[in-house]
Formats: structure tokens, C-alpha cells, sequence
């Protein structure tokens, strides 16, 4: 039996931005918008959406009069990234 | 990208891929650095060598040239670090970590030009030199999975073995200018031409 692909990840900006998050220590939203090609809009949207199911944590601050948002994978979020290549490698192999 | 647009496991893959591989070419140098320093060191040893046949100045004069020069670099360098550093947009784990293997280095390095300065033989305080500096290539060249500074490294390490054997200076200096060249400024330009040609790919 197959598992059910992680809903919260099986979406493609989602996706893209987990797999960003866990090749890097921390990026900016900008970075994240420059390389996904996705509008701001859906991308905040997109990144509260990972923020509440605990995978990303979200800093918000100043730096040198500039606002930023940092996106940083959490410990939860490796995990289930991890479990879901493995769910995604089960589906590929057994096709 | 579109809006909670389903997908395959095709292209879940896919996806995964390509974003690994974005984010890895955030992590590659431009190799600037490698060719500054590298330029500075090779200069200094082949004027010191030219500078030991010819006698114009003191026997270490062009490396009180480089030493001044380090100063004023660092010195830029560390204005720029604190008053017109650019925000970066992303930290890879392998920045993190080279920032900090530069502080090891420069400590270590330091401790050695003091070391030579306070009575070790240059002969032998240079094979030091190019040791600590085999190790900071091979750990560069490792971190970014970047072969022509790996083969630097052990090149860098050969010429500081065979600089503990040489007798003279000049011959010192021809074994770190070797050093040098094979394992800083090659290196270095062959990483700057990879670096611009993933950022003209970009544009």
C-alpha cells in the first residue's frame, strides 16, 4: 500500500520553496520569490501555509532600516521532507 | 509558479531537483579572493627570489611590502564588512562555514609569521606557511565539490614537504611561488569562469 503524499508539501510552489529551505541555512523572501518566479502574493500566502503546519519558521525584522523576512526549514519540516521523498521514491519505483 | 496546481510524482521530482539545484549554485565562489591573494603571494616570492640574485633592497624587503599591504586590505575590508555590506539574501551552511575557517586561518597564520619573526628559520616557517595553506585549499575545494583546488591542496602540500629539504631561500621561494600558482591563482580563475558562467546562463 502506498502512503498518501504529505498534502502540505504535494503542492508545487510548496514544494520548491522546502526543497530551497533545505539546501540553505536561512533565506530571504526575496530569494525565494526570485527563484520560485511565483508573485509575492502567492508565495506569502504559500509560506504561512508551511508556517502553520510547523515546517518553516518565519523572522521578520530590520536590518539596516530594510524590512526582511527570513524563511528557515524547522527540524519538523526536514522530517517530513525527508518522508516525503521517501513516500515520493516508493511511488516511482513500484510504478 | 501557478496556484495549488496539481502534480505527478514526475514532476514532485522534478521540482525537488531543480530547486537542490538553484540553491547549489548559490553556494559557488567567484574565486576573487583566491585570485587577490594568490597574485599578491606569487609577486612577493618572485620578486624576493629576483630580489636574493640581484641584492637591490634587504633580503625581505617585498614581503614588508606584502605584510603592508595585507594591512591595508584587511583594513578595507573590514570598513566595507561594517558600512557597505550588501544584505545577503540567502546563507548557505558552507558560507557559515568558511567564515568561520577563515578566522582559524588567519589566527594560525599569523602565528607562524610571528613564530618567523621570532626566531624559526623562513625556510622552514614558509613549509608551514604552504601546510596551513594546503589545508584551507583542500577544505575549500572539498566544501564545494571544486576538484582543481583539491588537486591544489595536495600539490600546495608536496611543495611544502620538499620546501623542509631545500637549503636556501631562493629555493623556498621558488617552491611557494609553485605552491601558489597551482594552488590559489589557477584555481581561483578557473572558479571565477565557472561563476560568470552560471550567472550569464541566468540572465
Amino acid at each position: 500500500m502506498f502512503k498518501d503524499l504529505d498534502p502540505i508539501l504535494h503542492s508545487q510552489l510548496r514544494l520548491a520553496v522546502m526543497s530551497l529551505l533545505i539546501s540553505v541555512k536561512e533565506a530571504e523572501f526575496t530569494f525565494l520569490r526570485e527563484k520560485t518566479n511565483a508573485t509575492a502574493g502567492n508565495l506569502s500566502v504559500q509560506i504561512q501555509k508551511l508556517k502553520e503546519a510547523g515546517y518553516i519558521e518565519v523572522i521578520k525584522q530590520f536590518k539596516d532600516n530594510y524590512p526582511q523576512t527570513i524563511c528557515k526549514i524547522t527540524t519538523e519540516g526536514i522530517k517530513a521532507f525527508e518522508q516525503y521523498v521517501k513516500d515520493l521514491q516508493a511511488y516511482l519505483t513500484q510504478k | 509558479m501557478e496556484k495549488e496546481k496539481k502534480m505527478t510524482e514526475q514532476e514532485s521530482l522534478l521540482i525537488i531537483q531543480q530547486m537542490i539545484h538553484t540553491a547549489k549554485q548559490e553556494q559557488k565562489d567567484d574565486g576573487k579572493g583566491w585570485i587577490l591573494w594568490g597574485w599578491l603571494l606569487f609577486a612577493a616570492s618572485v620578486l624576493t627570489y629576483i630580489n636574493l640574485k640581484t641584492q637591490w633592497f634587504s633580503n625581505y624587503f617585498f614581503w614588508n611590502v606584502f605584510g603592508i599591504t595585507s594591512l591595508l586590505l584587511l583594513l578595507f575590508s573590514v570598513v566595507r564588512t561594517f558600512f557597505f555590506k550588501k544584505i545577503d539574501k540567502v546563507k548557505t551552511y558552507t558560507a557559515e562555514l568558511f567564515q568561520k575557517l577563515n578566522i582559524g586561518f588567519f589566527i594560525s597564520l599569523l602565528l607562524i609569521i610571528v613564530a618567523i619573526n621570532r626566531g624559526v628559520s623562513p625556510v622552514l616557517g614558509f613549509s608551514l606557511l604552504l601546510g596551513l595553506y594546503g589545508f584551507w585549499i583542500l577544505i575549500y575545494g572539498a566544501g564545494l565539490n571544486f576538484k582543481p583546488s583539491i588537486i591544489g591542496a595536495y600539490i600546495t602540500w608536496a611543495c611544502a614537504f620538499a620546501g623542509l629539504f631545500v637549503e636556501t631561500f631562493d629555493w623556498t621561494m621558488v617552491l611557494h611561488a609553485t605552491a601558489v600558482l597551482l594552488g590559489y591563482i589557477i584555481p581561483g580563475h578557473l572558479a571565477n569562469i565557472e561563476f560568470k558562467k552560471i550567472h550569464e546562463q541566468k540572465k
